[in-house]
């Protein structure tokens, strides 16, 4: 099966690929999800992101075939159709924007023509939103934090960031009950009208046929 | 070279003095059958994550089968095998490290879009480091509560997954009442008309008064 090469083509590849991420990757460093990319078609990933959020992104290729490292072209395009990056023909990348809308933001990533070779290719990425994608240095640099400080800091970001996403989580369900209590007395209403618009109707049949036979002199 | 490998154990050196927060959190579609891998540092550390069919609601029929989602260790055991599922938690010790693999199997043709949320967590020990290094217990104390406030974090990117996909089930049930319900009017006015329109045929002139 194709998952099991995979795995096993991975498998013989870590200390090489930890050392080539080692080298890569100059912020903190974060281990990051790997996806198959088939020979034809995008694979896409997306997630859904509220607005002024940083998104930080890193991906490498990390499938060797005869010795070349295969290449991807990757897009990346946010919620209303605007395309935030785009790079064809590499092998490794990094994109950072800041989110303006709120939506589902699309990276695709698709094999370049260009690869010999039947096999998938396998790309690292290490996709960080808010929180995680803070520059921890920048700030330890500022504000001369160090060790245990530092970590103090980190947890005291995260839970600010926990916070955050609890008043989101309550002011969406705020918006959801707000849905549900217009949907439940529109289908009360809308049902009330359906039974006096047949009975209007029909009545408005009634009427009207017995005019018509009262005119050709049935009745 | 000389400076790849400073900067390579430079690097070496840094991870093993900091505390790895490892996240990984995006949404995919699933055709037939994928799959995620993952690299777990360490062993022993704890695998927590939780994933959600996103579109459950409003395509599935009763009968729908569910997506199969398996975790699988480097060694090629089976850890997790969850079946006709639509969404769960899951959260287990890693046995070893190395790659591990998150895989869904779609048993339908119709592509199903799922969320995805991955922790690894590590908290430092007196096994992974050198003989002559030892661990500060504050570290130690740092890590657990660090790994105290993802384990909320994780709840909250499965409550955010679930809420979309209430949100989305809302949504279009308010959709449909309105469009169902115009559309049940005016069927209701056209077949009423064409009663009447019918019956006038029935009646008209050139039929004759006595046929009905």
């Amino acid at each position: 099966m194709i998952k099991d090469s995979n795995v096993q083509m991975a498998m013989t590849f870590p200390p090489l690929l930890v050392v080539l991420l080692l080298a890569l990757s100059t912020g903190p460093l974060c281990d990051a999800i790997w996806l198959n990319i088939p020979k034809t078609g995008t694979k896409c990933v997306s997630e859904e992101i509220h607005s002024n959020v940083v998104v930080l992104a890193d991906y490498v290729v990390v499938s060797v075939e005869d010795g070349q490292t295969a290449t991807i072209a990757v897009k990346v395009t946010s919620p209303y159709g605007n395309n935030l990056h785009h790079s064809e023909n590499v092998t490794y990348g990094r994109f950072a924007f800041t989110t303006e809308e709120a939506g589902n933001y699309l990276a695709c990533f698709w094999s370049d023509n260009r690869t010999r070779g039947s096999g998938e290719v396998v790309v690292n990425i290490d996709w960080k939103t808010g929180i995680a994608a803070k520059d921890w240095e920048s700030v330890a640099r500022k504000e001369k934090l160090q060790g245990v400080e530092l970590e103090l800091r980190k947890l005291e970001g995260a839970v600010e960031a926990i916070h955050e996403n609890l008043l989101y989580l309550k002011s969406r369900e705020a918006e959801m009950r707000s849905t549900s209590e217009t949907t439940n007395a529109r289908v009360a209403w809308f049902s009330i009208m359906s039974l006096g618009i047949c009975i209007v109707v029909s009545g408005l049949q009634v009427w009207y046929l017995k005019r018509f036979f009262q005119k050709k002199k049935l009745i | 070279m000389e400076r790849k490998w400073r900067k390579i154990s430079g690097l070496i050196g840094l991870l093993l003095l900091n505390f790895m927060n490892n996240v990984s959190s995006l949404s995919l579609t699933i055709t037939k059958v994928e799959c995620v891998y993952e690299i777990v540092r360490f062993e022993g550390d704890i695998v927590s994550g939780n994933f959600v069919v996103v579109d459950h609601h409003i395509f599935w029929s009763s009968d729908h089968p569910g997506i199969d989602f398996s975790i699988t260790s480097p060694g090629g055991d089976i850890l997790h095998n969850l079946k006709g599922t639509s969404g769960d938690k899951f959260s287990f010790k890693a046995p070893r490290s190395g790659l591990y693999q998150f895989c869904f199997h779609n048993p339908l043709s119709t592509p199903e879009t799922i969320a995805l949320y991955i922790h690894i967590g590590h908290i430092p020990n007196e096994h992974n480091l050198a003989k002559n290094e030892h661990v500060d217990p504050i570290n130690v104390k740092i890590a657990e509560l660090r790994e105290a406030l993802e384990a909320v974090t994780t709840e909250q990117k499965y409550l955010k997954a679930r809420d979309a996909v209430h949100r989305r089930t809302n949504e279009s049930t308010k959709k449909r009442v309105i469009g169902y319900t115009v559309g049940e009017y005016i069927l209701l006015t056209i077949a009423s008309v064409l009663q009447v329109v019918y019956i006038r045929r029935l009646f008209s002139k050139s039929v004759g008064y006595n046929r009905i």
